[in-house]
């Protein structure tokens, strides 16, 4: 009670010190006998509001008593989402695209009491002492590079050759020489999210306890395999192989940008061959795994796809485990839900374009899935820092700029 | 007067003696009360309402923002870390600066072109209304879509950046120059609530006395001068409301940086606002949150009393 109230109140003062826009209430009971389950979902070009209503319309006809009312995150992610709520004392039941942390893990409940748990995805790898709170319906792998075929044939390259930095960085020159912009990036999360892709799978590859021996204090990102990718993207930027000014574009404008040839390569990861499909531009688009000097090809920086939690609060817990089994355990909604972002599952084939093709070819291929979740996810606000710092490479920060504010940004989070 | 002549000598005294003699008489004292019962019970509901929607979630922030609260699990105390923290942390460092270029430039900004427009548009007349209009129009929508629309316009793949790579320039950096991009900040939000202002400055000048305009002209004044030497100066108390209410306003500027920028490029437009309610409240660090909070809740108090405090000194010195 008195955290409620401490929680009440603390909010009330930032809502007032701020003058945000507050969200709706949130009742949960319907008519008689109607249990409504309140689910916070993130919006993405993928999965879409208009998604999410047809998934659950489905489960809603199998359920009749149970109504799924989405909760949409607005402007923020959706764990802030779900702090808001918390804070407000009025908990959602299910929570979508949630990560628990060490530090955030008793706000949800562990499943791993239930049978189903422990064939899902990566069901292991995001274990927090010994305990699963999360659940997921397929991986997603992210360290790709698409690449534009015609680009690469007029500028009289051969995606199969390109392996090492050296050679990644001979082709960018080709095709800025051919007139092209040779690697597509994009504002918003972008940017820290590309520079992630591309160098957690060497790094990573090399050293897969680097984040526990950053957290130890035993490395640093001035003194670790994280340094050379700095200088590496700062050289990038200098020699014009990305444009500084797609810090100006959205995620989608950055995708779109890409699909519509006014670039060559595009580092992202599986979710987006959903859109290329889309758009009806795979057939034109390859995609190879991003270079590494280590070995090759590298481990494959990924993750849970489609991560759902049960929120310890929730007033219909049994409802919530209900409807999360369904979507990770019910054949039809997970081929909905992989065919929507473009994720993979053991066991689950399904017809996939040419591209989607190509990047099951390179997930059977990695050596390894590059999970930074559980006992290896770095602390809390790192993607966001990073985001930042990586920006600040197109402003004029210098790599070990960058190493050093990352390095003081870490150990000042306690 | 043939009330106050119809009254008797007598009748007056007992009228002018009575309320001291009501004290002294039971039936008095329980007027009294009753009329105590009555203010307070009125008074009641706007107290109660004030002291659970202000003053308890003020004196809880000062107390959380002394521990180290993460949202959900207890609290420990740790003094006053969470305010030297504040001094140290270098992300609420640089936008405590945006926040207040932001807030500075962005009143200076407001006030100018309000006045500006106001005066243009002090008569009485239906274009001059259909402007007002228009200037007003931005302060009705949300700040989100305001800041969507010009992210629309100004964006590397904006309205105006397409226009210009047609005729052959480069884009132009709106929004992924970080210098550029505080100006823009700046600049949409003095065009979403200059109008404001406008009305404010409108009602303002609807009150300066017409004759001491009138005088003016005949002494052979200049539109200028009168404005400079007469408006201004009698609408001094309609800015200072205008300054404080946009200070203050600006201080906190929240959506508009969602919307526009993101707080980006690598955070150049991030405000203290934006910090509290996207990083530090959004994460676990509530308890640092709400310290900043609090300081953002002080830096606004301390802005409004100073403001009023030095137009206050301002009109002590003209009237003397």
């Amino acid at each position: 009670m008195k955290r409620r109230l401490l929680a009440a109140a603390a909010t009330a003062l930032a809502l007032t010190a701020t003058s945000a826009c507050g969200g709706d209430g949130g009742g949960t009971d319907g008519g008689a006998g109607r249990t409504t389950l309140r689910m916070i979902v993130n919006i993405t070009p993928n999965l879409t509001e208009q998604f999410w209503n047809g998934l659950f319309d489905r489960y809603e006809a199998k359920h009749p008593d149970v109504t799924v009312r989405l909760e949409l995150t607005g402007t923020i992610e959706a764990e802030a989402k779900l702090r808001q709520d918390l804070a407000a004392g009025d908990p959602p039941d299910i929570a979508q695209h949630v990560v628990p942390t060490p530090e955030t893990a008793e706000l949800f409940v562990d499943l791993a009491g239930e049978p189903w748990a422990a064939g899902t995805p990566l069901y292991d790898d995001y274990a927090i002492g010994g305990k699963h709170y999360v659940v997921g319906v397929g991986e997603q792998i992210q360290s790709l590079v698409f690449y534009n075929k015609k680009a690469f044939a007029d500028a009289g390259l051969d995606a199969t050759r390109i392996r090492t930095i050296a050679q990644f960085e001979e082709a960018m020159g080709r095709l800025k020489k051919a007139g092209l912009v040779p690697l597509q990036t994009a504002g918003q999360w972008v940017t820290g999210a590309q520079f992630s892709m591309l160098a957690d799978a060497g790094v990573l590859t090399a050293d897969p306890d680097w984040t526990l021996k950053r957290k130890k204090g035993e490395t640093s990102f001035a003194a670790g395999g994280y340094q050379r990718y700095y200088a590496l993207y700062r050289s990038w930027l200098d020699q014009g192989f990305l444009d500084k000014s797609a810090l100006g574009l959205q995620y989608p404008d950055g995708q779109a940008a890409f699909l519509k040839g006014d670039s060559a390569m595009y580092v992202m990861g599986s979710y987006f061959v959903p859109a290329a499909d889309e758009a009806g531009k795979s057939d034109g688009i390859g995609v190879f795994p991003v270079p590494s000097d280590g070995a090759y090809p590298p481990g494959q920086f990924g993750n849970m796809a489609q991560p759902y939690t049960v929120v310890a609060q929730s007033k219909h817990r049994e409802a919530a485990i209900d409807l999360v089994e369904w979507l990770v355990t019910d054949e039809e909604a997970i081929k909905v839900q992989l065919a929507a972002d473009g994720n993979l599952r053991k066991g689950f084939a399904r017809d996939v374009s040419s591209l989607g093709g190509g990047v099951q070819k390179i997930l059977d291929e990695a050596p390894a899935v590059l999970v930074k979740q559980g006992e290896r996810q770095p602390v809390q606000g790192y993607a966001d820092e990073l985001n930042k710092q990586i920006q600040s490479l197109f402003t004029g920060a210098s790599a070990g700029d960058v190493a050093t504010r990352l390095d003081q940004w870490w150990d000042s989070q306690g | 007067m043939v009330g106050l002549a119809g009254l008797s000598a007598d009748s007056v005294r007992v009228a002018a003696r009575s309320p001291g003699s009501d004290r002294s008489t039971p039936g008095g004292r329980r007027r009294r009360l009753r009329e105590a019962a009555l203010s307070a019970g009125m008074l009641a509901p706007a107290v109660l309402v004030y002291t659970v929607m202000t003053v308890v979630p003020v004196v809880v922030a000062l107390y959380l923002s002394l521990t180290d609260w993460n949202g959900f699990s207890s609290a420990a105390f740790v003094g006053l870390d969470n305010y030297a923290r504040l001094f140290d942390d270098p992300d609420t460092a640089r936008a405590g600066v945006v926040t207040v270029i932001v807030a500075c430039f962005g009143s200076v900004g407001m006030l100018g072109l309000g006045l500006v427009y106001a005066l243009q548009l002090k008569e009485r007349n239906w274009a001059n209304s259909f402007f007002r209009t228009l200037a007003y129009y931005p302060h009705v929508i949300s700040s989100l879509i305001l800041g969507f629309l010009w992210s629309a316009i100004l964006g590397t793949n904006g309205a105006i950046n397409n226009s210009l790579a047609d005729l052959g320039v480069g884009p132009v950096g709106f929004l992924f120059d970080e210098n550029l991009a505080v100006i823009t900040l700046v600049g949409v939000v003095v065009w979403a609530g200059f109008g404001f202002n406008v009305v404010l400055f409108v009602a303002g000048l609807q009150t300066v006395p017409r004759e001491l305009v009138e005088a003016a002209q005949i002494d052979g004044a200049s539109r200028r001068q009168i404005n400079r030497r007469i408006v201004i100066p009698m609408i001094a108390p309609v800015v200072t409301v205008a300054m404080v209410l946009d200070l203050v306003g600006l201080i906190k500027v929240y959506d508009i940086v969602v919307s526009l920028t993101g707080g980006g490029p690598a955070g150049a437009t991030e405000t203290i606002a934006y910090v509290i309610l996207t990083q530090s409240f959004a994460g676990t660090d509530v308890g640092f949150a709400t310290a900043q909070a609090v300081g953002l809740m002080v830096a606004c108090a301390a802005l409004s009393v100073a403001v009023t405090a030095l137009r206050n000194r301002q009109d002590r010195a003209a009237a003397s």
